[in-house]
C-alpha cells in the first residue's frame, strides 16, 4: 500500500511564508496559468538613471 | 550586512542618521513600487515622477514619526503610492490616456543586439506591448489588483487593506480581471509565440 513510505511533517515545518493562502485556495495560478505566463513577459523595472536620480534627491533631503 | 537587515531595522538606523540604510530600502523595494505605478499610470514620465515622490513621501512620514512597524513596510509604501496616484487623478479629473509608445525606446541603439536576434526582440517587444495594452484596458479596480498581486507580490490581505475593500472583493476582482484578460487574449489572438 505504500503507507509506511510517507513522511509525516509537523505543522511547524510547513512553509507558507511565500504562499498567499487565498491565492492558493482560489487556484488562480492553476486555472489561469496561460494568462499568468503572459503577464510574466512584462517586467517593469526602474532604469538606472531613475534610481540614481531618486537617490540623489534622497541625499539632498537629508 | 545591511542586506540581511529587516525593513524596520533599516528604518531605525536611517532615523538615527545612517542615510545609506534608506538607499538599501530603495534597492530592495524599487521594482515592486515601480511596477505598480508604471503599469497603472501608463504615462512613463508621470510614473517616474510618482515613483520618486512615493519614496520622498516615505522619508517625510518616517521622519515625522508616522510609520509604526507592523512588519508590513512595503504594504505601507504601496499605500502611499496608491494615495499619490489617487491624488493625481483627482487633480487631473480624468483618466490618463497617453499611449504606451514611450516604452519603446532604444531598441535600435543597442550595439549588442545581433542582427539575427532583431526579429526575436521585435516579436518579444510586440508581445510586451500587447500585454501592457491588455492590462491598460482592464477596468481600474481590476487592473490595480492584478498589478499589486502579480507584479508587486502583495498578498490579497494587503491588497484589500490598500484598496479599502474586503478580501473577497479583491479576490473577485482578480478573477474577473483574469477572465477578461483571457477573453481579450483570445479575441486579439495574443499568445507566447517566441521561444
Amino acid at each position: 500500500m505504500g503507507l509506511t513510505s510517507t513522511h509525516f511533517i509537523s505543522y511547524q515545518k510547513i512553509q507558507v511564508d511565500t504562499v498567499d493562502i487565498y491565492d492558493d485556495a482560489y487556484g488562480f495560478n492553476k486555472e489561469f496559468g496561460d494568462v499568468m505566463n503572459l503577464l510574466d513577459q512584462v517586467k517593469p523595472v526602474p532604469g538606472k538613471r531613475l534610481t540614481k536620480r531618486l537617490i540623489e534627491r534622497v541625499r539632498q533631503m537629508n | 550586512m545591511k542586506k540581511t537587515m529587516s525593513d524596520y531595522e533599516l528604518i531605525e538606523q536611517f532615523v538615527k542618521g545612517d542615510q545609506s540604510c534608506f538607499e538599501t530600502l530603495i534597492h530592495r523595494h524599487k521594482n515592486k513600487v515601480f511596477a505598480y505605478i508604471s503599469l497603472y499610470i501608463r504615462d512613463q514620465a508621470l510614473a517616474e515622477d510618482l515613483f520618486q515622490d512615493t519614496f520622498l513621501k516615505v522619508i517625510q512620514s518616517v521622519k515625522s514619526g508616522k510609520y509604526y512597524d507592523n512588519g508590513k513596510f512595503i504594504s505601507w509604501v504601496m499605500r502611499i503610492a496608491h494615495n499619490l496616484i489617487i491624488d493625481h487623478f483627482r487633480r487631473v479629473k480624468q483618466l490618463n490616456t497617453i499611449s504606451n509608445d514611450d516604452y519603446e525606446s532604444d531598441l535600435f541603439n543597442s550595439r549588442k543586439l545581433a542582427e539575427a536576434n532583431i526579429e526575436d526582440h521585435l516579436i518579444k517587444r510586440q508581445i510586451q506591448k500587447d500585454i501592457r495594452k491588455l492590462i491598460s484596458q482592464l477596468p481600474d479596480d481590476q487592473r490595480e489588483v492584478v498589478i499589486l498581486r502579480h507584479y508587486s507580490g502583495l498578498s490579497f490581505k494587503e491588497i484589500a487593506d490598500i484598496t479599502d475593500v474586503s478580501i473577497n472583493t479583491a479576490l473577485g476582482r482578480m478573477r474577473y480581471a483574469l477572465i477578461n484578460m483571457r477573453k481579450m487574449m483570445e479575441e486579439k489572438k495574443i499568445s507566447l509565440t517566441f521561444n
